[in-house]
């Protein structure tokens, strides 16, 4: 009985590895293939080591990779990325929480449709409302700006994290906002001082959710944020798609990978909390 | 203390009719129970006396002030809930201070509250914890002390104690007696417990179907039920009925049942009785007196069940298909043969007209 447990756990590991690697391997090829210089990457195969590891490729892609004329990396629309990010998310949640909790507990006339509507915005592809939204925005003069950008992300993932949000208040015992009326408080200090505090776990879901979605958007901020605040995947695929000469294979490995860090990054630091987050629904307290 | 008048107040869900027309006197300082099965409009009519349920008709007064349309803030109750609704994420003492805070008093004036609270409630120890840490009777006092520091003139509680087992519940209990003696204040308490309803209250309302049954102290509300439905409704196991009619005969009335006549000598009717009304007869367990020979009054029946509770024993009956019970003590309850004739007491008659249920 023992063996044949032991015999089933090692198969499942074997699995388990194979998948991983399976998945790994392209992540680890371009991570060799970033640390080699120019003349190793034409000559080797990939799945060598760089025989001597060199940063420059990481250092080109971020200050000096020439994208047209202009040769100045991706690093100035790496901090494009973070505040079109920062914005969006803040903006996003604090609108979805307040939202969710409205729907979930404020005992709102409408609640019914509003939420059939926001089912339906958040399953509708988003790209049938870029033309109308572009016009819109040339009306208005904001076109290419800033503030189009961060709206469209904020207007396109409100739908969803709204749902998120009045998921989990809808949980909430409706006594507690009875308690904090009869105790004088209002919507905003209900809201404040009690439903926020509650929601730490699903701030961060909500937060994981927005941040990869905004950081990873391609589309939007090609159509949306203009020249001045590109974010790095539009210049990583200006980069990437249109070289000049030799591709640099190494550079772009590397700008590869400094443009998908932070959203790697964000699952890594917060797995536990994702986790936690999405089972918090689920346990009564 | 303060007196509180509900005055037709109406409330409906669509066309569910949930309060109809609710009149009920509160004097200052009583320890009114609303009392009732479950769906009857209790949570309902206490959320419309707290603000939280608008109404949709009649008056809510507080000493003479219409409340009806203020919000709960605004009329100075406290209130304790079912689901005791502590906030999770603050302790003890932040939970209770926090309609203090929310109304901007001054801290060391909320520190004195919160502290005498404490001291009233015996939960100083927990101050600093948070409830997740503490145990339902525990919660339970802390519910209450957040009430307790806004000084609210009147105290609103919705099933408190039902979350509780049968122990702390009894100590609970009386801590609230105790607390209403102490604090002088009026309070309105929701419960579909019996007993509860009988040890706290200064008097009853009992309701059914969204409307009020019988308002008045437990012993009238025991004794004396005005309608069938509180008679059945309070009281475990519940009043014994039989159809009867009534006779008159020279000023001297008396119950016909088949073969067996019942003098009502004692009986105080509230309209005088006519010869030949059918009626509603009606008698509490431990108001039967069990006998193994026929008597003049005395009902025959035959036992079908015998239930020892301890202090006494409960005797099951059929009396010509009607299903009955009698509270009698041990030793009469082993003395009883197969078939037995049930006496009731002459004191303890209740008679119901047959069309509206109402009390003769
Ligand atoms: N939001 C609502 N919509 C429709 N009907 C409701 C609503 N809230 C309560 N009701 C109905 O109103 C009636 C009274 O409800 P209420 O909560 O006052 O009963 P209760 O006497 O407190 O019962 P319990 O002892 O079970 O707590 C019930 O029949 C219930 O179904
Ligand atoms: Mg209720």
């Amino acid at each position: 009985m023992k063996d044949q447990n032991a015999i089933a756990m090692a198969a499942i590991y074997a699995f388990l590895a194979i998948a991983a690697a399976f998945f790994a391997i392209p992540l680890i090829i371009m991570l060799l293939t970033s640390f080699k210089t120019a003349e190793e990457v034409r000559e080797g195969s990939i799945f060598f080591l760089p025989e001597s590891w060199s940063l420059a490729a990481w250092g080109k892609a971020w200050g000096e990779a020439c994208i047209g004329r202009v040769c100045e990396g991706i690093g100035g629309n790496f901090w494009n990325s973070v505040l079109i990010t920062v914005l969006a998310t803040s903006i996003s949640l604090l609108l979805a929480s307040l939202n969710g909790f409205a729907l979930a507990q404020w005992r709102l006339r409408m609640s019914g449709p509003i939420l059939g509507m926001l089912l339906i915005g958040a399953f509708i592809p988003y790209q049938i409302m870029i033309y109308p939204l572009v016009r819109l925005f040339a009306t208005g003069g904001m076109h290419q700006t800033l503030g189009a950008i961060v709206t469209v992300h904020v207007l396109f993932g409100l739908p969803i994290l709204t749902l998120i949000f009045r998921n989990f208040y809808i949980g909430l015992p409706e006594e507690l906002i009875k308690a904090a009326r009869v105790d004088g408080a209002g919507f905003f200090q209900i809201y404040g001082m009690i439903i926020v505090p509650m929601s730490v776990n699903v701030f961060l879901v909500a937060a994981i959710l927005s941040i990869t979605g905004v950081w990873n958007d391609y589309l939007l901020g090609l159509i949306f944020a203009g020249p001045n605040f590109q974010p790095m995947t539009v210049s990583l695929q200006n980069l990437v798609g249109t070289q000049m000469g030799l591709p640099e294979y190494n550079v772009n490995m590397a700008a590869t990978i400094l443009t998908a860090l932070p959203p790697l990054a964000v699952y890594l630091l917060s797995g536990k909390y994702f986790v936690r987050g999405v089972t918090a629904g689920a346990v009564k307290g | 203390m303060t007196r509180v008048e509900i005055d037709g107040v109406e409330r409906a869900y669509g066309a569910v009719k949930v309060l109809k027309g609710i009149h009920l006197d509160i004097e200052p300082g009583e320890f009114v129970v609303l009392l009732g099965p479950s769906g009857c409009g209790k949570s309902t009519l206490l959320a419309s006396i707290a603000g939280l349920d608008p109404v949709q008709g009649g008056e809510i007064r507080f000493d003479g002030r219409d409340v009806a349309r203020d919000e709960p803030s605004d009329r100075e109750i406290g209130m304790v809930f079912q689901s005791y609704a502590l906030y999770p994420t603050m302790t003890v003492r932040k939970n209770m201070s926090f309609a203090l805070r929310v109304a901007g008093m001054a801290k060391p004036e909320i520190d004195e509250r919160v502290n005498w609270a404490a001291g009233v409630l015996q939960i100083e120890p927990l101050l600093e914890r948070k409830p997740a840490a503490l145990s339902g009777g525990q919660r339970q006092r802390v519910a209450i002390g957040r009430a307790l520091v806004r000084k609210a003139k009147v105290f609103l509680f919705d099933e408190p104690l039902s979350n509780l087992d049968a122990k702390l519940r009894g100590e609970m209990r009386a801590e609230i007696k105790a607390l209403h003696e102490k604090l002088q204040t009026t309070f309105i308490y929701v419960t579909h417990d019996q007993i509860e309803a009988m040890t706290l209250a200064t008097r009853i309302a009992v309701m059914s179907g969204g409307e009020i049954q019988q308002f008045g102290t437990p012993d009238e509300i025991y004794r004396f039920p005005q309608t069938r439905f509180v008679a059945d409704f309070i009281g475990a196991p519940s009043m014994n009925f039989v159809d009867a009619v009534l006779r008159v005969e020279g000023g001297r009335a008396s119950l016909e049942m088949g073969q067996v006549r019942v003098e009502l000598d004692d009986y105080a009717f509230a309209a005088p009785p006519r010869d030949g009304q059918p009626v509603i007869f009606g008698t509490r367990p431990e108001r039967i007196t069990l006998q193994g020979d026929p008597s003049p009054g005395a009902i025959p029946a035959r036992v079908t069940g015998v239930e020892p509770m301890g202090a006494d024993t409960l005797v099951w009956l059929d009396t010509d298909g009607h299903r009955w019970s009698a509270r009698v003590s041990p030793e009469e309850a082993n003395a009883l043969g197969r078939e037995v004739h049930a006496r009731p007491d002459p004191q303890g008659i209740s008679l119901f007209e047959p069309e509206s249920e109402r009390r003769l």
